[in-house]
């Protein structure tokens, strides 16, 4: 990472070859400049707002607004009973990241034994089968597919066909979520300690009695720790998904904002915040338990 | 012999603990309902057919290739918001610029702290939800909706390798009496370089998803003609994109691979 120095240059007399890091640190740098250039160049940027005093003025009155002050009645936060009705909504929203995690946790549970090429290939044991090697590259494509594409898309998606409240939200927030623990689980067992697995096969037992007396007590500890970790981010996700899936914090959220009913939106925003902190100290609880030694 | 674990202490006990609140998070569902739409199949399954009939006309590829460049661009213009902002806290963060014996070393540190922690628990959508409100729509809203989040994450990561160097070089700065920013420019950030740069590509590859999204609140890019697409019913408009998500996020994910393989293994 260090500059080619000057004396290293005289000797050899030329230049060192870039590494392909550093190669790529220019193309990204060169990215960058495109990229500002075009931000500025197409349009209106934005930037130019940022020297404008009503932007400001706008900024300040929507803060004072989101503040409650030189309001009518009570601003919602000091409410409350409007604590509660919220709070409702927040409990909703728990209920939807916890069910997105069921979801992620089932389907990746059933299926990640079958995206690890150490099984399709047969280095834990057993002949190697075409059914266990397309099985094994479907489920990395599904895997890949799932998790490349974001949970509001999904959402998007499935609102179409599923009606309004927490469940499309938890199945969007699950399918995404599937895709990378179950990527995770599948790397899991392939890096695991291959013994158990070729002991077992060898004495005749079968793919499911490997996945219960092998696999499973293996890879359980690292498949609820990355649940526990994925419940973190998918929280944080929930308000996001319920923009578009009418459901718990996220739809009031949106409600709030059209209505221009700021001092309603802070208090989501409190909530918001309650969530992700007691899901963030809850998870790093819970992952204190998950060693199973 | 190890030591028995308590009942409660027990890994099985997390398991069913965890069994149960998915059990009450379907308790929670709403049962009086239907569970589809009328005709609910049929739009599913509409909607998964035009998956194998996607939109491949040159016109609607173009606009496409166009979409996934305003993403790239808002990807890479937050990027640099987020290490701008992350670098700094987290130097501070590490309390790598404060003489050990100092007295600000502890507020700093956790001031540092808790404004990453701030940044990185709201969600970039929510970021732009808020700051559209506030400053209005423009590119330069996402970017710095986006950027926020990501500079609490970075700023994080970058504190714990800033904290985790150890080693000779240091012991020698310090003994040849090389203040803390000394240590700091000529020991801690070139001998972590390799790792911060590593991990900023990840996240990169994360922020074109990212990016993507936040098309929502109205920034052009691939999100934004996946709703139009959606909005009338072109699906396999909306697949093509998809596809396109896929194809740039897996492109930049080979490439910071490389870059990350490269950096951490020379």
């Amino acid at each position: 990472m260090t500059e080619p120095d000057q004396q290293g240059q005289t000797i050899r007399g030329a230049r060192r070859t870039p590494t392909f890091a550093r190669l790529s640190l220019y193309i990204f740098a060169g990215l960058l400049v495109v990229a500002w250039a075009y931000i500025f160049g197409a349009g209106d940027s934005g930037f130019t707002d940022l020297f404008r005093s009503r932007t400001w003025d706008n900024a300040g009155s929507f803060l004072a607004r989101m503040a409650g002050l030189g309001m009518e009645d009570t601003p919602a936060f000091l409410q409350p009973e409007q604590w509660w009705i919220t709070g409702a909504l927040a409990y909703e929203t728990l209920a939807m990241s916890v069910l997105a995690i069921g979801i992620a946790g089932a389907g990746a549970f059933v299926t990640f034994m079958f995206g690890a090429r150490t099984i399709s290939n047969g280095d834990l044991g057993g002949r190697p089968s075409r059914v266990g090697t397309a099985l094994y590259y479907v489920l990395r494509i599904f895997y890949a597919f799932t998790r490349a594409v974001p949970e509001l898309v999904w959402a998007l998606l499935i609102v179409f066909f599923l009606s309004p409240g927490i469940l499309p939200g938890a199945v969007a927030l699950g399918i995404h979520n599937l895709g990378i623990v179950g990527r995770l689980a599948a790397e899991v067992v392939e890096d695991m300690d291959p013994a158990p697995a070729r002991a077992l096969r060898s004495s005749g037992a079968s793919i499911f009695q490997v996945f219960l007396y092998a696999a499973l007590p293996q890879t359980l500890p690292h498949f609820i720790t990355y649940l526990l970790y994925r419940w973190e981010v998918v929280i944080r996700t929930t308000v996001v998904v319920g923009f578009v899936s009418a459901g718990g914090l996220g739809q009031e959220f949106r409600l709030s904002l059209s209505f221009f009913h700021y001092d309603q939106v802070t208090l989501i925003i409190l909530w918001y915040l309650t969530l992700v902190l007691g899901v963030d100290f809850l998870s790093a609880w819970l992952r204190k338990m998950a060693r199973f030694d | 012999m190890r030591p028995a674990r308590l009942f409660l202490e027990s890994p099985h006990f997390l398991t069913l603990l965890l069994l149960l609140a998915v059990a009450w998070s379907v308790t929670n569902l709403d049962w009086g309902g239907p569970i589809l739409h009328t005709n609910g199949w049929q739009s599913a399954l509409t909607l998964l057919l035009a998956g194998f009939m996607p939109d491949l006309s040159p016109s609607f590829l173009l606009v496409c290739l166009r979409a996934s460049w305003q993403t790239l661009a808002i990807a890479l213009t937050s990027m640099t918001i987020a290490v701008l902002i992350g670098l700094p806290l987290g130097i501070l963060a590490s309390g790598g610029l404060a003489t050990t014996d100092s007295r600000f070393q502890m507020p700093v540190k956790v001031g540092a702290r808790f404004i990453l922690g701030a940044l990185r628990s709201i969600h970039e959508l929510v970021w732009a939800v808020l700051l559209v409100a506030a400053i209005g729509l423009s590119p330069l809203a996402a970017i710095i909706a986006l950027g926020l989040p990501y500079a609490g994450i970075l700023g994080r990561i970058y504190a714990e390798f800033l904290e985790d160097v150890q080693g000779e070089p240091l012991d020698a700065l310090r003994s040849s009496g090389a203040s803390t920013v000394q240590t700091l420019m000529y020991g801690r950030l070139p001998m972590c370089l390799p790792d911060l740069i590593s991990y900023t590509f990840y996240r990169f590859e994360c922020s074109i998803r990212s990016a993507a999204i936040l098309s929502f609140v109205g920034i052009r890019g691939i999100g934004y003609e996946i709703q139009i697409s959606l909005g009338d019913l072109l699906f396999g408009q909306v697949w093509t994109l998809l596809f396109v998500l896929l194809a740039l996020v897996a492109l930049v994910d080979f490439w910071s691979g490389r870059v990350r393989h490269s950096l951490l293994t020379s």
